[in-house]
């Protein structure tokens, strides 16, 4: 039982980790809570399925391709919502992320319908249902290493962008100071863009793995997903990606454990009550830095 | 030169009578026509309906405005207090048959403790953790009101909740029941005019004035002596307090109550009113909510026959709030404070001329 719970906490909270990571990426380079980020996990999943479906496509390359779309996607949310109100206020800022979101969440219902779509049948690999390990009475699908190893892939590969590469050393320049990357010479939107891409892309995956998952798709499942991983974020400290996938991870455990120990009809309230309790008490979360209080919210 | 002088004060104050009387006029003209409005050959009990959600918008709008209006913090869980105020409201009419005379301060004492419980801490925050908190909050309430069934009924709702009434029983007198839409549509508009003087009352405090000083700098106005935190959970409570006691009156209009109708989607739209009608003004934010449930209205009885889910109206507000912020981002009837604040950043970087040798 408690086993049972763990590998599935593991599992939904690396999945979470996956978009808190596109949150404080964000957050990270335009300091900017982007609301719409869950809808893009939303996007992602409804992507594949039309690809399956539609295009015929087999479920790997839909994965891939999905995650193209969802790139795309999060790059021209940026240029089409964001990238006008740079200089604004942060309030506007945030209210336009929201209404993005809601105006997403929406557009996915007329075009998609609001109930919830399985995967085709047969779409999915066989495999993925059958058992592959078995320990201490706990079965681990075939489906649960995919995930596993998917988040684990995308995390270290996103580590070695972030670390190795110019465009990563971009990233975190412009994430220090947006001034002074400019000055050395640094494109600073198009790093932006970059960054949205690579948010875009994994909560992309995410959204097709959770889909898969529960084999249900629906408009308003990017809303609470989001919010959760938001919360993740937070208690990993936002604008930290390693905070971000620890957080993810916790949050995903905390979860799947207090559903089976406390209450499992509070357990979208847990994430709630984690982010909540966190604000408060320690604001920067675990890796985070403290924040410019300073800093005008408007 | 004492003659001109007088006679120029004297032009001013006539301009001044001319312009506050002209106002008034359309004021006086609006308020005749919300009261002779059910009398009109056209007004059904459908419209009386919708005018009635309108009101009740007005309040719950002017109540909201106080935080992202008046102090420049974007407040997502407004819907959380306004749940308060309808539970309160309705668990105590369901249990012990209280009046909605009374229910009113209790339900408006409610919210504004709610509001200090959760202002408190979370008012030291920056504003964008001010309002996923304060989103946290209104989820939480929704999900206690849904599971603790016990109290709430759950999502079966809380049916049968008594109609207010007049009672004059007491002092020998008749009891009159508030039966239709017709006394409710009255009622409202009390409290609408009650809510709005209260609010302009508000502006012009001490308490208005700190509180527009907190929203145009904050530096500015700890530097003047002005506590930040305790005006802010004033200002926090204050507005928890009116959507508490929007949510009393809904409770004992509609006379039932379910978890579903106080999720995010409330708070969005409350949000949308300010946003449209422009933060901060008073009459502007009651514009909105005129226009917006309308709106929602028409396009509740638009959708179904397109064949889309009604709530697919919320793609128009989601689209209406992107479009204020990018174009007219202090909304349509834009007080000078907030449309400067908005664009603080464009206008800034025309004017600062960059000075050699001193850094900013």
């Amino acid at each position: 039982m408690f086993l049972q719970q763990l590998v599935n906490g593991l599992t939904i909270g690396g999945i979470y980790a996956m978009i808190a990571v596109g949150y404080t990426m964000i957050y990270g380079v335009i300091q900017l809570i982007n609301f719409a980020h869950g809808e893009i996990y939303m996007l992602g999943a409804f992507f594949a399925i039309t690809f399956i479906s539609f295009l015929g496509l087999p479920f790997y390359i839909a994965f891939l391709v999905a995650m193209a779309c969802c790139a795309v996607c999060g790059v021209l949310l940026d240029i089409v919502a964001y990238r006008p109100l740079r200089q604004s206020p942060r309030l506007a800022a945030l209210i336009t992320a929201i209404g993005m979101s809601i105006f997403l969440q929406n557009l996915a219902m007329i075009i998609w319908g609001s109930r919830p779509k399985p995967f085709p049948h047969g779409a999915l690999p066989a495999y993925f249902e059958k058992t592959a390990v078995t320990f201490g009475g706990v079965n681990l699908s075939w489906f649960h290493l995919f995930i596993f190893t998917i988040t684990i892939v995308m995390m270290v590969g996103l580590n070695l962008i972030l670390k190795k590469t110019r465009w990563g050393k971009a990233m975190r320049a412009v994430a220090q100071n947006k001034t002074m990357a400019a000055l050395t010479g640094i494109n600073v939107n198009r790093v932006i863009s970059y960054t949205f891409a690579l948010a875009g892309a994994l909560g992309g995956a995410a959204g097709i793995m959770v889909g898969a998952f529960y084999n249900a798709i629906y408009p308003t499942m990017g809303y609470v997903a989001g919010v959760k991983a938001f919360a993740a974020a937070v208690l990993g400290g936002i604008g930290s990606v390693p905070g971000a996938m620890l957080g993810g991870v916790v949050l995903g455990v905390a979860e799947a454990l207090g559903a089976g120990y406390l209450s499992s009809l509070y357990r979208d309230g847990i994430s709630y009550a984690v982010m909540i309790i966190v604000i408060i008490l320690i604001p920067a979360g675990l890796f985070g830095k403290v924040l410019k209080e300073t800093k005008k919210s408007m | 030169m004492g003659k001109v002088v007088l006679q120029s004060a004297y032009n001013r104050s006539k301009v001044a009578l001319q312009k506050t009387s002209r106002g008034a006029k359309i004021r006086i003209g609006l308020l005749i026509l919300a009261l002779i409005l059910p009398f009109l050959p056209f007004s059904t009990d459908y419209i009386l309906h919708i005018a009635i959600l309108v009101l009740l918008y007005m309040i719950l709008a002017l109540g909201l405005n106080i935080v992202p209006g008046f102090n420049g913090l974007l407040d997502l869980g407004y819907v959380g207090f306004y749940g308060i105020g309808a539970y309160t409201s309705g668990l105590l009419t369901y249990h012990f048959g209280l009046s909605f005379w009374v229910i009113i301060p209790l339900a408006f004492i409610n919210g504004a403790i709610w509001g200090i419980l959760l202002g408190a801490p979370t008012l030291r925050l920056t504003g964008d953790y001010f309002a996923i908190v304060t989103f946290g909050f209104s989820e939480l309430v929704v999900l206690f009101l849904t599971n603790e069934i016990w109290l709430t009924r759950g999502p079966l709702g809380l049916p049968g909740i008594d109609v207010v009434s007049i009672d004059l029983t007491l002092f020998g007198g008749p009891k009159w029941e508030f039966i239709g839409e017709l006394p409710y549509y009255y009622l409202a508009i009390v409290m609408v005019l009650v809510t709005v003087f209260v609010m302009y009352r508000i502006q012009d405090s001490r308490l208005g004035r700190a509180w527009f000083a907190i929203r145009d700098d904050e530096v500015a106005a700890v530097s003047c002596g002005i506590n930040l935190l305790v005006y802010k959970v004033i200002a926090f409570a204050i507005s928890a307090a009116f959507g508490a006691v929007g949510g009393s009156f809904f409770a004992r209009w509609v006379t039932f109550l379910s978890p579903d109708m106080f999720k995010f989607w409330e708070s969005f739209l409350i949000l949308c009113m300010i946003v449209l009608g422009g933060m901060g003004n008073i009459w502007g934010v009651m514009i909105g909510a005129v226009v917006l449930v309308s709106l929602s209205e028409v396009l509740r009885e638009i959708l179904p026959l397109l064949g889309m889910p009604v709530n697919v109206r919320f793609l128009a507000f989601g689209l209406i709030m992107v479009l204020m912020m990018r174009y007219r981002p202090a909304g349509m009837m834009p007080i000078a404070a907030v449309a400067a604040q908005m664009r603080a950043g464009r206008v800034k970087r025309k004017k600062v001329k960059p000075a050699v040798g001193i850094k900013k």
